[in-house]
C-alpha cells in the first residue's frame, strides 16, 4: 500500500510542478470539442446534441492516449523506471499507483473538457453532474487501467506514441461502449441506464485484475 | 553455513537473437567484492540487471542469499547504482530519497533519509531540484538513494563514468568503506585500476561467457588489463 501512494504522491507532485501532462491533454481535448463544434452544422441542433456523448468520449480518449504515453516516456529519464521495477514488492501496487495517478490527471482534463463542452454545445450538464462524473469515473478506470498496462509494454519500444494507440484502442471498445451509452441515457432522460454501467463495472474489474496480475511481467527486460 | 550472496549457475540471457550471457556459473560468497570487466557488449550490464531482479534469466538460475532474483524478496536484499542515477529531475534531493525509502519500504523512512543526506554531505542542497545538480553531486545522491535501504549486496554499473578525478576519488573511498563494513559488492567498470583497487576477485566477459578469472589480492590492474584487451580483440 505504501508503494501504492509512494507512485500516486511523486506523480502527482512531478506533473504539479511541471504541469506538462496536463496542458497538453487539456489543449489537444479542447481543440477535439472546438473543432467538432465548428465542423457540425447547425449549432446546438437536436442531431448535434444526440452525437454529444460521442464527441466527449472522443475528445476524453485522444486526451487520454497523450497522457498515457507520456505518464511512461517520463520514467525513461535516468532509467527511473528501472528505480520503481527495483522495489521489493509486488509489483501490482506499482501498476494499482501509475494507474491512480494517470486516472486522477485524466479526470482533472475531463472536468475542464466537459464545463468547455456543455457551454459550446449548450448541454445542461449541470443537472445530471452528479452521475455524469461517475460515468466518466468508470470509463476512465477502464481506459487508464488498461492503458497504463500498455503505456508500459509501449514505453519500450521503438515507435511508442504509434504503438500505444494500436494496442489499446480495440481494447477500449466495451469501455466506450459503456461510457458513451451511459453518457447518452444521462442527456436524453436525466436518468442512469443500469445497462452500460454494468458493462463499465465489468469490464473495469476485468481490465484492473488483468493488468494487475501481467504488470509484473511487463516491467521485465 | 551461510548462503552465498550470489549463485548463477548455468545463466543465460537472449534478446530475440542476441545472446548477452550463455551459460555463466557463479558464486560469491558473503562480504567478498566482485569486479566485472570486459568489452562492449559482454553482458556485463546485463549480468548486473539479472542479478537486480529487473530481467529475467532465459535460462539456468539465479539466486540472491537462496532466493530467485527475480523474487521480491531478493530485490529486498540488493542495491543497484546504475549509470544512469535512477532519480526524478523535479524533485528535490530529499524528496527523491523519500520516495527511494518508501518504495524500499524502509521503516522511519525520513530519520533514514536525513541519515543519508548528511553522510552524503547533501545536507545544504536537501532542498533543491536536482535538475540544477553536478555529475558528482547525482551521483553521490544516486549511491545514497541505492542504499537507502541498506542492501547487504550492493550492484555498481559503471559508477566511476563522467566524474572529475575528485568526485571519483570519493567515490573509490565511499566504496572502499562499504566493502569494509561487509557489504557484498559486485562492480562493473571498464577500467582494471579501480577493478584491482575495489575488487578481492574479478572476473572478464566476452561474448557473454567468462574468459579471464582472478581471486584474491592478487588481482592486479595489469593482468586484467591484458585479458580486457584480449577479450576485446577475441570479440572483434
Amino acid at each position: 500500500m505504501s508503494v501504492f501512494l509512494a507512485i500516486l504522491w511523486k506523480d502527482l507532485v512531478t506533473e504539479w510542478r511541471s504541469r506538462d501532462r496536463i496542458t497538453a491533454m487539456l489543449l489537444f481535448s479542447l481543440l477535439v470539442v472546438v473543432i467538432f463544434h465548428f465542423s457540425l452544422p447547425g449549432g446546438a441542433t437536436r442531431d448535434t446534441q444526440a452525437t454529444a456523448p460521442g464527441l466527449l468520449w472522443i475528445a476524453y480518449v485522444f486526451s487520454a492516449l497523450l497522457g498515457l504515453n507520456r505518464s511512461f516516456s517520463l520514467e525513461l529519464e535516468n532509467d527511473a523506471l528501472s528505480g520503481i521495477a527495483l522495489s521489493p514488492v509486488d509489483r501490482g501496487w506499482i501498476f494499482l499507483g501509475k494507474a491512480a495517478s494517470n486516472t486522477l490527471i485524466l479526470g482533472a482534463a475531463q472536468g475542464v473538457t466537459a464545463l468547455v463542452f456543455g457551454l459550446v454545445f449548450e448541454v445542461d450538464l449541470a443537472a445530471i453532474a452528479l452521475p455524469l462524473a461517475g460515468v466518466v469515473a468508470l470509463g476512465s478506470v477502464g481506459i487508464c487501467s488498461v492503458g497504463t498496462l500498455f503505456a508500459a509494454v509501449a514505453v519500450r519500444t521503438r515507435f511508442r506514441e504509434v504503438m500505444l494507440p494500436l494496442l489499446l484502442l480495440p481494447l477500449l471498445v466495451p469501455v466506450l461502449l459503456g461510457a458513451v451509452r451511459a453518457t447518452a441515457g444521462l442527456l436524453e432522460t436525466g436518468a442512469l441506464a443500469f445497462e452500460p454501467v454494468q458493462l463499465l463495472l465489468v469490464t473495469d474489474a476485468t481490465y484492473l485484475i488483468v493488468s494487475w496480475l501481467v504488470f509484473d511481467f511487463v516491467l521485465d527486460e | 553455513m551461510s548462503e552465498p550472496a550470489l549463485r548463477a549457475v548455468g545463466l543465460g540471457k537472449r534478446f530475440g537473437r542476441s545472446v548477452a550471457l550463455a551459460g555463466l556459473d557463479l558464486e560469491l560468497p558473503q562480504g567478498t567484492s566482485l569486479a566485472v570487466l570486459g568489452p562492449n557488449g559482454a553482458g556485463k550490464s546485463t549480468l548486473l540487471r539479472l542479478i537486480a531482479g529487473l530481467a529475467r534469466p532465459t535460462s539456468g538460475s539465479l539466486s540472491v542469499a537462496g532466493t530467485p532474483a527475480h523474487r521480491p524478496a531478493a530485490r529486498a536484499l540488493v542495491g543497484f547504482i546504475g549509470h544512469a542515477s535512477l532519480l526524478y529531475s523535479n524533485l528535490t534531493a530529499r524528496e527523491n530519497l523519500l520516495f527511494a525509502a518508501r518504495l524500499q519500504q524502509v521503516g522511519e523512512a525520513s530519520l533514514r533519509v536525513e541519515q543519508l543526506l548528511e553522510t552524503s554531505g547533501l545536507a545544504r542542497v536537501a532542498d533543491l531540484p536536482i535538475a540544477g545538480f553536478s555529475r558528482g553531486m547525482a551521483q553521490r545522491l544516486s549511491i545514497a538513494r541505492g542504499l537507502v535501504h541498506d542492501p547487504p549486496l550492493l550492484l555498481l554499473d559503471e559508477p566511476f563514468t563522467g566524474l572529475d578525478p575528485r568526485a571519483a576519488a570519493g567515490l573509490a573511498a565511499r566504496l572502499a568503506s562499504l566493502r569494509e563494513a561487509g557489504r557484498t559488492l559486485v562492480l562493473v567498470t571498464h577500467d582494471p585500476k579501480r577493478a584491482a583497487e575495489l575488487a578481492d576477485r574479478a572476473i572478464v566477459l566476452a561474448a557473454g561467457r567468462v574468459v579471464f578469472e582472478r581471486q584474491g589480492i592478487a588481482t592486479g590492474a595489469a593482468d586484467l588489463e591484458r585479458a580486457v584487451l584480449a577479450a576485446g580483440d577475441a570479440a572483434t
